[in-house]
């Protein structure tokens, strides 16, 4: 059977011809999808196993003072809040990134030996902490990073600590973690007195209240008790805190440059193969192609390099996460898990900024005269 | 008096600002299945006299009738030149990407909506011009003659009732420029169909049935 002719495959053969060029807008585009992969990628990563941590940990409320990471909150407003009658538990804790060794970063957690939030991790080897003492637990993440088992020693920051216990926790955030008492951590920190955020359970909800209601109710309860602090739900402080916005934005921000650069390249080349194709592109409208055909075909052509860049940005950017999620400096924040609205975001991404791209060379060409483009040398 | 296939009346086209006149009012009226050769020496408006009769340009003044229908006002410009007219150039103008059998598909796409036995046509057209082992070739693997053999299936691809020829043999050795207008003159018999060439052969100019010769953007007499 003889072979039919298509836009698609006229659009290809457009692209085919300039291989080099086309490999190099390819290339192009393929870093930006991979950049915004990567980036993008990380930080959601970030922010659900922030998440993951906050639901397998039964935490209903953060309570913080302005920032998460200012740990200026007194220790001493956990009894208010516990006196609060919807209020089960409250724990107090820091949150830091600490250097453990020149390869090796983590978060780290300063938590009380009785906090409810070891409900939600599996002790592998040895025990949990005491307070008061020079202990730490580790995540078997990182006690696997560091090669450190129960009973070995630690030294943070010039203080030498004995791993009490390896755990395994269900967010990678916990997993990468090292935990060490509270009063240790403040000591460390020269922090005395003084936790980054309380973590609360409530009780359950009365009958007849809805949840929601609820929430909203007992938050206004531990503002009004706790005046200058601020009481955010959980799933709303995975998503909304500093480190995970700082991440967010830093990710979006180089991701965006680096679509800005691609968006260029496909401009320029679409650019270039019309100038190239002027008598082409006069040729078809001699032959009756309207001008929207004509824009269509180099819209296509833009589309198709945003679309394979984009797929292949996505096997960068997804391989990018993989090997972040392998690395001991980063293996404490990000999993390898790759979320489809990402991959569906990037795959749009690109072909969007194809079709914006190649737009304008598209309506030059579109609206070229016949008879001048067919006398172009 | 039946009326003519193209006509033309007080045709005037004139570039950079009316500094260049190509075109000084021309009048002209073509039959259906006329065979009809314009002449004249280079810039005297010939080529610019075909590209208005095709409906690729536009004139300063006057207008271009179809069937009594005014091209660009009544009659869509891009349709015109889909549907009605084929075109062959000195210079071929073949997509270099595309093999001979997709080249002949090209006016295909400008249909709506585009024939399905597109590929089908386009073979039938290059048998009919002795190109059926060529199908698979680029046209830079093709003799002169070959392309412009390419290039009239293409300009038949939408069965057309004019034919614009402007120097089909302007490229070509006197053995295919033989060649070309024996196909050209035979397609114009066998399927009633007008042809228009432009050419500066005094030979090829004198094989049309009408001739028209034009000096200073003007009709001879």
């Amino acid at each position: 059977m003889a072979a039919q002719l298509s836009f698609a495959w006229f659009a290809w053969k457009n692209l085919w011809r300039r291989r080099l060029r086309t490999v190099l807008t390819l290339g192009g585009i393929a870093m930006a999808i991979g950049a915004f992969v990567g980036l993008v990628g990380f930080s959601s990563s970030f922010e659900h196993e922030w998440l993951r941590m906050y639901l397998s940990s039964g935490t209903d409320i953060a309570v913080v003072q302005q920032t998460f990471l200012n740990t200026s909150m007194n220790e001493s407003a956990g009894e208010t809040l516990k006196a609060l009658p919807a209020v089960r538990q409250a724990t107090p804790m820091i949150l830091n990134l600490m250097d453990l060794t020149p390869e090796v970063n983590a978060l780290a957690y300063g938590w009380k030996a009785d906090s409810y939030e070891f409900d939600s991790l599996t002790l592998k080897a040895g025990r949990r902490f005491q307070d008061g003492q020079p202990e730490v637990m580790l995540g078997d993440l990182l006690a696997a990073s560091l090669k450190k088992s129960a009973g070995d020693t630690l030294e943070i920051q010039g203080a030498v600590f004995t791993v009490s216990g390896i755990y395994h926790g269900g967010s990678a955030l916990e997993a990468g973690a090292v935990i060490m008492p509270l009063d240790q951590m403040q000591k460390l920190g020269s922090l005395e007195g003084k936790v980054t955020a309380f973590h609360v359970r409530l009780r359950p909800a009365p009958v007849g209240e809805a949840p929601e209601h609820y929430l909203a109710r007992t938050e206004a309860q531990i503002e009004a008790a706790l005046p200058g602090l601020r009481a955010i739900p959980a799933a709303e402080r995975a998503g909304n805190n500093q480190i995970v916005q700082l991440a967010h934005a830093a990710a979006w921000g180089t991701s965006g440059i680096a679509l800005l650069i691609g968006i260029l390249g496909i401009a320029n080349t679409m650019a270039m193969s019309v100038f190239e194709r002027t008598r082409e592109i006069g040729i078809l409208r001699a032959l009756g192609w309207k001008r929207w055909r004509v824009l269509v075909l180099i819209e296509m052509e833009a589309a198709v390099l945003g679309l394979v860049g984009g797929v292949l940005g996505i096997v960068a950017g997804w391989g990018s996460l993989r090997i972040l999620s392998a690395l001991p400096q980063t293996a404490s924040i990000v999993s390898a898990s790759f979320p489809l609205l990402l991959l569906a975001e990037a795959l749009g991404i690109a072909v969007l900024a194809g079709l914006a791209a190649g737009l304008i060379p598209a309506w030059r060409g579109a609206h070229l005269s016949p008879v001048e483009a067919l006398r172009h040398e | 008096m039946s009326e003519a296939q193209l006509q033309v009346r007080h045709l005037r086209k004139s570039y950079d600002e009316g500094r260049i006149e190509a075109l000084r009012g021309v009048d002209l009226a073509i039959e259906a299945g006329d065979f009809v050769s314009i002449s004249g020496a280079s810039g005297s408006g010939k080529s610019t006299l075909l590209h208005l009769l095709g409906g690729l340009d536009t004139p300063t003044s006057g207008e271009v009738l179809f069937r009594g229908a005014q091209l660009g006002l009544t009659i869509d410009l891009d349709a015109f030149r889909s549907k009605r007219v084929g075109f062959i150039f000195q210079a071929f103008h073949l997509m270099p990407t595309l093999r001979v059998l997709e080249n002949v598909q090209v006016p295909m796409l400008a249909l709506s909506p585009c024939p399905a036995n597109r590929a089908e046509r386009a073979e039938a057209l290059l048998r009919e011009m002795g190109l059926q082992d060529r199908l698979r070739q680029y046209p830079n693997e093709l003799s002169a003659g070959e392309r412009q053999r390419v290039a009239i299936a293409r300009a038949l691809a939408n069965e057309p009732e004019i034919l614009l020829a402007d120097e089909p043999t302007g490229n070509l050795d006197s053995v295919n420029s033989a060649r070309i207008m024996e196909i050209l003159t035979g397609i114009q018999k066998a399927r009633g169909m007008t042809l228009i060439v432009v050419t500066h052969e005094n030979e090829i100019a004198h094989s049309a049935a009408r001739r028209i010769h034009i000096r200073d953007g003007r009709i001879e007499p």
